[in-house]
């Protein structure tokens, strides 16, 4: 901002404070991953990258990297498709009905993680989901939906309603509106929702304690395993990976949005 | 000629307001029909359910004598120019005037060289690779212009097509559109509430109020001929006398006027301003000017008489008098000048 004035000493403390709060917990994961013991410490002696030799030749490290990688693609597949033929649809009718679907959609949002697993846990029993690939895409996939619905509503809120009726008075059909239209249109915003139903995927642990036992072992879950068995600093090196991998989505995640102000 | 296209009792309710009620009308083919009228008469409404965006409450359209009152927009055959143009900001030029094409399953070669056609046409030829953002406002209505002629429908539908240009460009835009519509011979339906663009655009000008239809007819003849005071007020500027008739005469003010359509009972005249002259002859009375404006060509005076206050107009290129507050003078307007109105309630 041209002509503002400087924020006070007391206002930038606090701020710099808060964003210290936020950030230095994560941080600390990093030194961790470095360190030179064979338990979760600080380095003592010097800086080691033993332990993500550790991670890189296990097996089993590698196996739920994967895992969690193809569980979170899929969900976001299914969320995305979802969420956004939602989002259109609420935008294009715009009642009273779909203000209160719109605020369904947002309840995986709301509703505990915990509360939702254990009535997953029942329904999935019923179906033979558990413990199995499909069973934590589904789950993951639909709790991911409020993300896209989010993401894919807020653009189509700057999205001009003349540019379909435009579309449709030249011949277009639903389809073809939905293809050249909107959907280049609300790109930036269904990006937008892909990447965080990705991240919401990759990192959910709750859901995944109820539904999956040993077949399905995503990364979040093995950490959490980790943690409670032994204090192996390898974890602290895949978290790393894991904050790595959320940054460089969050940074994707800048650039559309970026491309779309222009 | 044959009609294009007709409203039959058309109508359309929000509840308890009335947005259009009982519309009737016949256009023919080929013809410019422009509906004009202040914000919130309908006009907007009406062509929306001629494109099929907003459904009636009641009555027919018919396209070519086909009914398409229950047709979706993508099934009706029109193009139609939005205010703000609507043109798709993600597509070129180019691809914005063969998107209507595309939908139609037309192949590359095909669309290639209608889109050429259609720039020719517009006059942008070469400025088909440009996004939208790039053009100026005259240009983004020209393509959008060349959008939705391209197919050739049956129906070109504007709304507001001119309203947010400035106003040298509205009246070079004005010129180009009345060209385009004897080049390509379609029949255009045009929505505005400018009165100036209404009379030097159309063929047929229906002026809507409140919903309902007031008139409809040539330019000229809802100029000469207002039926309302209404109409009479909107379309241009009019002074408006109250008297009694009884044949080929009305008493106003204390004077006995000459008007050539007067029979009998209460009346009200409408009198344009430029047919008051400064000069003898019929209908002359004594004035007093009030005040005066100069407008470049012309000068506006009101002038205080035994009528009321009247406006006057008169050209400014050798003015019969130099125009001062005060000043005494005789005015007279001949015995067909004034036109008898109804006056319509909401009128102010």
């Amino acid at each position: 901002m041209m002509g503002g004035y400087k924020p006070g000493w007391f206002a930038r403390t606090l701020s710099w404070g808060t964003a210290a709060y936020l950030v230095l917990p994560i941080l600390i994961v990093i030194p961790v991953s470095l360190t030179d013991q064979r338990f979760l410490s600080l380095p003592h002696h010097g800086l080691s990258l033993r332990h993500y030799a550790t991670v890189f030749a296990s097996p089993e490290w590698i196996g739920s990297i994967l895992q969690s990688f193809w569980i979170a693609l899929a969900a976001t597949v299914l969320s995305v498709v979802a969420g956004t033929l939602f989002a259109v649809a609420a935008w294009r009718l715009d009642r009273r009905s779909t203000q209160i679907l719109s605020a369904l959609m947002l309840l995986p949002l709301i509703v505990p993680s915990i509360v939702y697993a254990i009535g997953l846990y029942r329904y999935f029993g019923w179906w033979d989901l558990l413990d199995r690939f499909l069973g934590v895409v589904i789950a993951h996939g639909v709790t991911g939906i409020p993300y896209v619905v989010i993401t894919v509503s807020a653009a189509l809120a700057s999205f001009d309603p003349r540019l379909e009726q435009a579309a449709r008075g030249m011949g277009a059909s639903l389809p073809q509106v939905l293809r050249w239209v909107i959907l280049p249109r609300i790109m930036p915003g269904v990006v937008s929702g892909a990447i965080f139903a990705f991240i919401h995927s990759w990192d959910e642990l709750i859901i995944v304690l109820f539904i999956a036992s040993r077949d399905v072992f995503t990364l979040p879950r093995r950490i959490w395993d980790g943690i409670n068995e032994n204090l192996d600093p390898a974890m602290a090196a895949v978290a790393v990976l894991l904050i790595g991998m959320t940054l460089i989505l969050l940074l994707l995640d800048m650039l559309v949005r970026r491309r779309r102000d222009d | 000629m044959s009609t294009a296209l007709e409203l039959n009792a058309l109508s359309k309710r929000y509840g308890s307001f009335v947005a259009v009620e009982n519309a009737e009308l016949r256009v023919e083919r080929g013809a410019f029909l422009t509906l004009l009228g202040p914000s919130g008469s309908g006009k907007t409404t009406i062509l929306m359910m001629i494109a099929g965006f907003t459904e009636p409450t009641q009555g027919r359209i018919l396209l070519d004598g086909r009914d398409i009152t229950a047709l979706p927009p993508e099934r009706r055959d029109f193009g139609m120019v939005f205010q703000g143009y609507a043109l798709f900001p993600h597509m070129t030029v180019a691809e914005n005037i063969a998107f209507p094409l595309r939908v139609r399953g037309m192949t590359k070669a095909t669309r290639d060289e209608k889109v050429r056609g259609a720039l020719d046409l517009v006059q942008l030829t070469g400025f088909a690779d440009r996004l939208p953002k790039q053009l100026s406002g005259g240009q983004q209505q020209r393509v959008a212009l060349a959008r939705a002629l391209v197919f050739d429908p049956a129906l070109l539908l504007l709304d507001e097509p001119l309203s947010a240009l400035d106003k040298k460009l509205r009246a070079e835009l004005q010129d180009e559109l009345r060209a385009l519509h004897r080049r390509v011979g379609r029949t255009f339906i045009n929505v505005t509430h400018d009165q100036d663009e209404a009379l030097s655009l159309s063929d047929t000008v229906a002026i809507l109020n409140h919903g309902r239809l007031q008139q409809v007819g040539a330019p000229a003849e809802l100029y000469e001929r207002p039926r309302t005071r209404f109409v009479a007020d909107f379309l241009g500027k009019s002074n408006f006398i109250r008297g009694r008739a009884e044949p080929g005469l009305v008493h106003a003010g204390g004077v006995t006027l000459r008007q050539h359509d007067a029979t009998s009972g209460d009346v009200l005249l409408s009198l344009r301003p430029e047919k008051i002259a400064i000069a003898e002859g019929d209908n002359a009375l004594d004035g007093r000017i009030a005040s005066w404006s100069y407008l470049g060509a012309g000068y506006a005076l009101v002038v205080d008489t035994a009528l009321g206050a009247l406006r006057v107009h008169l050209p400014s290129w050798r003015a019969p008098v130099a125009p001062a507050e005060g000043l005494q003078l005789r005015i007279a307007f001949a015995a067909d000048a004034a036109t008898i109105v109804q006056d319509d309630a909401d009128a102010p």
